[in-house]
């Protein structure tokens, strides 16, 4: 039992992630929260069911390119226009929450049901020390680490890499040498609203997609990230880990119910002790 | 006497209700080195930033290479061949010294970019031995250094520094001061710098003396009396 309830706790870290990177991403490079991602995330999900029977892949393709069309467009005449004018926490979260709202009130409009399942075809099992384990849950799990990994890979070896980097260590200075940084922040929030969109895919084909799922995959993101340290991939990533297994205990030893009161208790006292999180916060990838 | 590069006219920035600079007139010739001196709260950044575009002016022209820019955005004026090495925040904090000068050719070709690199290591050694350092991790002279070489790498036509001497001991001014001179008749870069270091005499061809936003002079160096500069317009002996 407890070997299931470290793969559980894992594949839902491993699904968890790919918002939270998202979030990581979007905070590291433009330094604005935005609590729409999850929402954006999952209309792209009802988006990709929508065309699933058409073809997978190409039902998958339009609702993460969708969703990193949303993430450019909401930046470049959005946020980064209020960022300019000098736009505060408090005011992102007014406007971002605000954006999630409309998303979800889209997604009842447009599409004929309010919960979703994504039918993506098994690969089969795999038995890791007796338990038996779907492989799709593992190609998610990996999928997201792949991820981290491309994402590293990126910022240190491209020049693009470079240039985000160069941009949220220092805004004024990459503007003066000569980088886009506008078009670096909507290419980043682009990246963000894509990632939770593969992170809503993922949970709509494990669990289920409603109108609520994009608001709980966005603040538990947001969350996550701020334990391990807005801003720090790795600290997200094993913020992520952690409250996945959290979650996976809490829910196999003292059941369902006291999964968010267990989880949500851990994540105060762990902002009590260390509040920039885990890993601190860099405000940088 | 050959057309100036760069000429300011009119120009007048305001910071809220107070006016940091009140019309002033500047030009600066090809392959110059001209000071901008003056006490604090003269206007000196403010002209820096506003030439860079950084800084938003209320009015007045600016022309650099035929071109009216003062309504520029800044990276069309670095396109152009503008650079500012600003007084603070002027390197990138958590990258080592190498990708700091990586990022800073963004702008140039391939080859120019390993040409640039390889210039900021021989003009400041220090740097290549220290490469693979986070930049934070440097002393203060070094960092300087490298935000004086991200300059260069950036290959600007134009390099506007924001006082390079500040908070570097004496002998460090000195050496730092002899490199931007290279720099000039190297790679015929012209170069603007603010200053109140009474060493920016030994350099200058032309001085440019600024008290509350406006000029108070802009001389040749040779026709200038180092004590009267030294008692009007610079804060600190060295």
């Amino acid at each position: 039992m407890i070997l299931n309830g470290i793969i559980t706790g894992l594949i839902m870290g491993g699904i968890l992630s790919l918002p939270v990177l998202g979030v990581a991403v979007i905070y590291g490079i433009t330094g604005i929260p935005n609590f729409a991602i999850g929402v954006i995330g999952v209309f792209g999900g009802f988006l990709t069911w929508y065309f699933l029977s058409f073809n997978m892949g190409i039902a998958i393709l339009v609702g993460v390119v969708f969703c990193f069309a949303i993430g450019y467009i909401i930046q470049r005449i959005l946020l980064t226009p209020i960022s300019e004018r000098g736009g505060d926490s408090t005011l992102f979260f007014i406007v971002t929450v605000s954006l999630g709202f409309v998303f979800e009130g889209l997604m009842r409009a447009i599409f004929p049901r309010p919960s979703i399942s994504l039918a993506l075809p098994r690969i089969g099992t795999i038995n890791i020390a007796g338990v038996t384990v779907e492989g799709f849950k593992i190609f998610a799990l990996l999928f997201a680490l792949g991820t981290l990994v491309i994402i590293r890979l990126l910022e240190e070896h491209t020049e693009i890499g470079k240039s985000w980097q160069a941009t949220s260590q220092n805004l004024k200075l990459a503007k003066l040498i000569g980088i886009k940084t506008n078009r670096v922040f909507s290419i980043a929030s682009g990246i963000g609203c894509a990632l939770a969109c593969v992170g809503a895919i993922f949970w709509g084909s494990l669990y289920n997609l409603n109108l609520m799922t994009g608001w709980d995959l966005g603040f538990l993101g947001f969350i996550i990230a701020v334990v391990g340290g807005i801003g720090n991939i790795w600290g997200g990533i094993i913020s992520a880990l952690i409250m996945g297994m959290v979650m996976s205990f809490s829910g196999y030893l003292l059941g369902g119910m006291w999964q968010s009161v267990i989880l949500y208790f851990i994540v105060i006292l762990v902002l009590i002790v260390a509040p920039k999180g885990i890993l601190g916060s860099e405000r940088s990838l | 006497m050959s057309e100036p590069i760069l000429e300011v006219s009119g120009l007048t920035a305001c910071y809220g209700m107070i006016s940091a600079l009140k019309g002033i007139g500047f030009y600066v010739n090809d392959n110059e080195i001209v000071g901008i001196v003056g006490p604090n709260g003269a206007g000196k950044t403010t002209l820096l930033e506003s030439i860079a575009g950084s800084m938003h002016i209320k009015e007045g022209q600016i022309n650099f290479l035929g071109h009216q820019i003062e309504r520029w955005p800044v990276l069309k004026r670095r396109q152009l061949g503008l650079m500012l090495v600003p007084q603070e925040g002027n390197i990138f904090p958590l990258m080592s010294v190498k990708k700091n000068l990586e990022v800073s050719v963004i702008l140039s070709n391939r080859a120019k970019k390993e040409e640039l690199i390889d210039r900021v290591y021989k003009l400041f050694p220090v740097l290549w031995e220290k490469r693979r350092q986070i930049a934070n991790t440097l002393s203060g002279g070094q960092q300087k250094m490298l935000a004086v070489g991200i300059g260069i790498a950036s290959n600007a036509k134009v390099m506007l520094i924001d006082e390079p001497s500040i908070g570097l001991a004496p002998k460090l001014v000195t050496k730092l001061f002899e490199t931007l001179k290279k720099i000039k008749e190297d790679t015929r870069t012209t170069i603007v710098l603010s200053e109140q270091n009474i060493k920016v005499l030994n350099i200058a061809d032309r001085l440019f003396g600024l008290e509350a936003g406006e000029i108070r002079f802009d001389e040749k160096t040779e026709n200038l009396s180092r004590d009267v500069v030294k008692d009007l317009y610079l804060g600190s002996i060295s």
